[in-house]
């Protein structure tokens, strides 16, 4: 029989323990080690998706659906790190002004660990191209896609009703009383190649562009610089009787159109759509050169932001650097497209941007007020 | 007797005066093999990679791509960049037969059907024969991604680039083979008058003269591919608005005429080329004294900043420096045999005059660049080896064991000789920086405080090395010189995180300035972490007593490996934001000192176990 209160203290005792903080170190180099060289095949999103934001790093047996867990990710050697560092601060850290500088450091490593999780868990970046003169409400994931039924009917707005992409994976019969149609997906992939048909086959499509393209499955996209295209193959049932069978695809372009009754209703399926309750219009995008190269000097993207509930609408010049910060977003120059008149801006959604920078600050603080004891101790002790 | 106590106070002088010589040796005027002194030309600026620049950089960054040096041998004669370069403007029939193309792949050799025995020095008419089949190889590998290319890929690449950076470079001030570009020029600007009344007529559908349009045509096709084909923009805007508006001789040639008719520089150097071709140096130097001055009426500005570059480029600063660290080395080598005393003064004394000479140049390059001392791979290496200097002499004074001299001078002697070799495989050192890199705030913070992490690394590493070999090797290592070795170390490691976190961070606070990600896991910041989370691992390490002084050594050495993965290997993976460009031959060598490294900790450790200290 074990004695709970025996085994209480054992815990506390590993949670408090220097040999765990070196452990956690020491896995992290290898995670960040691994990270990195697999970063050459997967690409950074997944490979940190594989090896920093997970809990275990699975190993998958070969030929078999099986996936073992061989070490800890980086989030639970994080959080691990994080419980060490708390305990071993109340438990072991004496309070006083020698240890100040410690103190400060230690603080502003939870804060930065604390940081990063409300990064990973809320941060959301979205990209948003906006063509010279054009005014946009929204951004666009480069990750998630949807698929989408738009009622135009209304002259005022849109009716948009949105089925996101983790769903369409999922197959089958898609039935809900909000939905004005019934959606069958039989068919999703991740990644698709398009062409038009060369000789006529049978089609699995019934209606829509779709008929007349050939759509195979690709592999997905593993580099930084390109994106998926996924598509899929659905059937519109309106009371139990089929409309008809639509390939949809984000590299098909132009919505399809899909009439039930009187009503017409567009159909598509396009990257994730994040709606802004104000508008960006793209008044000028400059880019310029070094003088005989073709070496990017700088790009600037001058907008009018309009946001009716604010009383917002000025003029703002975003350029390398120096991001628009409005709303709880940021807007970033990231890109740009069509000879010049098409700028690409990152859009980031990050509740805790400004954690690091209080925790940065704590950390260089107390490892400044540390080495300086450390020297000055060392010093005397020298001169004595 | 005072004789002998005389030199015996000059010896510890001696080896800084003469490295105070060698130094000063380069700022006397050469003269090279033809006799005439090149300077003047040499300190010509011409537009080339979006920056105003000397022609002395334009020729040894060019040599040192094509031919990996930044002089060439002719016969028993010894050629500077720029004068090969006057010769390919001007003699090609000379040039062309320097063997400045150097070829090591095996591979590439035997397509041409030589081997290794048969020589890697070749020149432009040697390679002739096989163009159309470098091309043709060429256009294959470049449909690979370079990350994916083979070997053999790789190096037709960089032959087929090397070859056409000289025909280029031949085809930029005249055309290839001219003998007489100045009276072609003269002919031209009779044709010109005839040749466009032609044009205007033939637009408005009238009688024209065919034969001057012809003429006229003739004349455009060439001048276009001289356009097109030149390497460098020689020719500065005679007036207007636009100072970067540079043009070349064959822009210059077709742009349509203005009242002032053409470039007064066209003329000049079409002059200076032809004086040179037919060894007139008197009309040589009558040429480029009447291009001299009128720059110096409209830019004198340009022509004396390009003056101080190629000014800078023949005192050599980090070369000459790196000859002296190699002196230091020397020295306290030669003290821990003979002469103890004297030999280590002797060695301070000539680390103080290579640190001088270091910092210069240092110096000199943050003035004439307009920017903080890390921009490029190139640079960063420099400033590593300044860092490590520095702090190696801090620790110097404050011990005086010959230590900190020491490793100072390993240090300095091998960040300059890779920044040489960088410097051959990067051409101009003094790029221009990309969009996203082009803040001289972060430059300066973030850029070199990571820098002054890496530099500490080394340093930290360097003396991990002294313990761990002194330990093996040497009886005299008492208890009072380990503690203070274990001291110099655990303190530069200590520094070193403190620098390595800040930069880090700093770096985290641009990326979330600049793309809107505080830590986006890229290789380059991947590398700066493993740095920060080793220094945490080696110090959490030794304040739980997990390892003692040794442990600390071999982790100091750990660090060399950690530092090094940082530094250049995240560059070899090819990808990520930040990438300074891809360097095969570096992966090597980096290999190699990596295996080195741990073959030193595994020889540390094993000591431990036969003599538990």
């Amino acid at each position: 029989m074990m004695n709970p209160k025996w085994r209480r203290w054992a815990i506390l005792r590993v949670l408090t323990s220097l040999e765990l903080t070196i452990a956690c170190l020491a896995t992290m180099i290898v995670l960040v080690f691994l990270c990195t060289l697999a970063q050459v095949h997967l690409g950074i999103f997944e490979a940190v998706k594989l090896y920093i934001r997970s809990f275990f790093v699975y190993w998958p047996v070969f030929g078999s659906t099986i996936k073992i867990p061989i070490m800890p990710g980086g989030a639970l050697v994080g959080l691990v790190l994080l419980v060490n560092l708390v305990c071993a601060q109340w438990a072991r850290l004496e309070l006083s002004w020698r240890k100040v500088g410690l103190w400060l450091v230690h603080l502003g490593l939870m804060l930065l660990f604390g940081g990063e999780f409300v990064s990973g868990m809320f941060q959301i970046e979205t990209q948003m191209p906006i063509e010279e003169g054009q005014t946009t409400n929204y951004s666009e994931s480069l990750t998630q896609f949807e698929m989408v039924l738009v009622d135009r009917s209304h002259p005022e707005y849109d009716d948009v009703i949105s089925i996101p992409d983790a769903r369409l994976q999922k197959r089958g019969v898609i039935n809900d009383h909000t939905l004005p149609v019934t959606i069958v997906v039989k068919k999703y992939y991740l990644n698709s190649s398009v062409a038009i048909k060369h000789q006529p086959q049978t089609a699995e499509a019934t209606m829509g562009v779709g008929v007349g393209m050939d759509i195979q499955e690709a592999p997905a996209i593993t580099t930084d610089d390109r994106i998926n295209e996924p598509s899929a193959l659905v059937e519109i049932q309106k009371d139990g009787i089929t409309v008809g069978v639509w390939w949809l695809s984000t590299a098909l372009g132009a919505p399809q159109s899909v009439s039930i009754g009187t009503k017409s209703y567009q159909l598509a399926l396009r990257q994730r759509r994040y709606y802004l309750p104000f508008s960006l219009t793209l008044k000028d995008f400059r880019h310029d050169v070094y003088p005989g190269t073709d070496i990017p000097k700088n790009f600037s993207s001058l907008v009018r932001l309009r946001d009716r509930k604010q009383g917002e609408n000025r003029d703002v010049l975003i350029y390398m650097n120096h991001p628009l910060r409005y709303a709880g977003r940021a807007f970033f120059q990231a890109s740009f497209g069509k000879e010049d008149t098409l700028s690409v801006l990152q859009v980031v959604e990050n509740p805790g941007w400004l954690i690091p920078y209080i925790a940065c600050v704590l950390v260089t603080l107390g490892l400044a007020a540390h080495f300086y004891l450390f020297w000055r101790h060392h010093w005397t002790a020298r001169s004595a | 007797m005072d004789g002998k106590v005389g030199m015996k106070k000059m010896i510890p002088w001696l080896p800084a005066v003469l490295g105070m010589v060698l130094v000063a040796a380069g700022f006397l005027p050469h003269r090279p093999a033809s006799g005439v002194d090149l300077t003047p030309f040499a300190d010509l600026p011409v537009l080339q990679g979006g920056r105003v620049k000397p022609l002395d950089t334009v020729a040894r960054a060019a040599l040192l791509m094509i031919h990996g040096k930044q002089k060439i041998r002719r016969g028993n004669k010894e050629i500077l960049a720029v004068h090969w370069l006057l010769d390919a403007f001007a003699r090609p029939e000379l040039s062309d037969r320097d063997k400045i193309f150097l070829i090591h792949d095996p591979d590439l050799l035997g397509m041409m059907g030589k081997t290794q025995e048969s020589g890697k020095d070749y020149s432009f008419t040697d390679l002739a024969p096989f163009f159309y089949e470098i091309e043709e190889q060429n256009n294959r590998a470049l449909a690979i991604e370079a990350p994916r290319r083979t070997r053999f890929q790789s190096a037709v690449v960089n032959l087929s680039e090397r070859i056409t950076l000289y025909q280029r470079l031949k085809n930029t001030l005249q055309i290839e083979g001219a003998d007489d570009f100045p009276s072609e020029l003269r002919s031209y600007e009779a044709a010109l008058g005839p040749g466009l009344m032609a044009v205007q007529a033939h637009m408005k559908s009238v009688k024209f003269d065919r034969r001057a349009l012809d003429i006229l045509q003739h004349f455009f096709s060439r001048y276009r591919f001289l356009a097109e084909a030149g390497y460098f923009k020689n020719l500065p805007p005679s007036s207007g608005d636009h100072p970067e508006a540079w043009s070349n001789t064959g822009e210059g040639l077709v742009a349509l005429l203005g009242a002032e008719g053409l470039h007064p520089g066209i003329a000049d150097y079409a002059q200076m080329l032809w004086a040179w071709r037919y060894d007139r140096f008197g009309e040589f130097n009558r040429a480029l004294g009447r291009w001299r001055a009128w720059m110096e009426t409209r830019h004198a500005g340009s022509l004396r900043r390009s003056s101080h570059e190629a000014w800078f480029n023949r005192v050599r600063p980090f070369y000459n420096g790196m000859i002296l660290y190699l002196g230091v080395f020397l020295l306290i080598m030669g003290s821990w045999l003979i002469q103890p005393q004297v030999l280590r003064q002797a060695a301070w004394r000539l680390l103080v005059v290579a640190c001088a000479v270091h910092t210069a140049g240092l110096l000199a390059r943050i003035f004439l660049q307009g920017r903080p001392p890390v921009t490029n791979l190139y640079s960063s290496a420099v400033f590593i080896g300044w860092i490590a200097v520095v702090a190696g002499g801090i620790l110097e004074k404050f011990y005086r064991n010959g230590l900190g001299s020491g490793v100072a001078a390993v240090i300095g002697f091998v960040t300059l000789l890779i920044a040489h070799h960088l410097a051959a495989s990067q051409g101009d050192t003094m790029e221009m920086m990309r969009a996203v890199l082009d803040s001289n705030f972060w430059l300066s913070t973030h850029v070199v405080a990571i820098t002054i992490g890496y530099g500490l690394m080394y340093l930290a590493g360097a003396l991990a090395h002294v313990y761990i070999f002194r330990e093996i090797f040497s009886f005299s290592f008492n208890e009072q010189a380990r503690q203070t070795l274990t001291r110099m170390t655990y303190g530069v490691v200590g520094l070193s995180l403190f620098f390595s976190f800040v930069g880090t961070v700093l770096g985290g606070i641009w990326a979330d300035q600049s793309w809107g990600r505080f830590w986006g896991w890229d290789p380059k910041e991947n590398g700066a972490l493993l740095i920060v989370l080793w220094n945490a691992l080696t110090l959490h390490a030794r304040w739980g007593g997990f390892i003692r002084e040794r442990g600390l050594m071999l982790m100091a050495v750990g660090g060399n490996i950690v530092t090094s993965w940082s530094w250049f290997g995240v560059n070899m993976l090819g990808i990520g934001l930040h990438s300074y460009g891809f360097m095969d031959k570096a992966f090597w060598w980096l290999t190699g000192f990596m295996i080195s490294q741990a073959a030193v900790i595994v020889v540390g450790g094993i000591r431990r176990r036969r003599r538990p200290v």
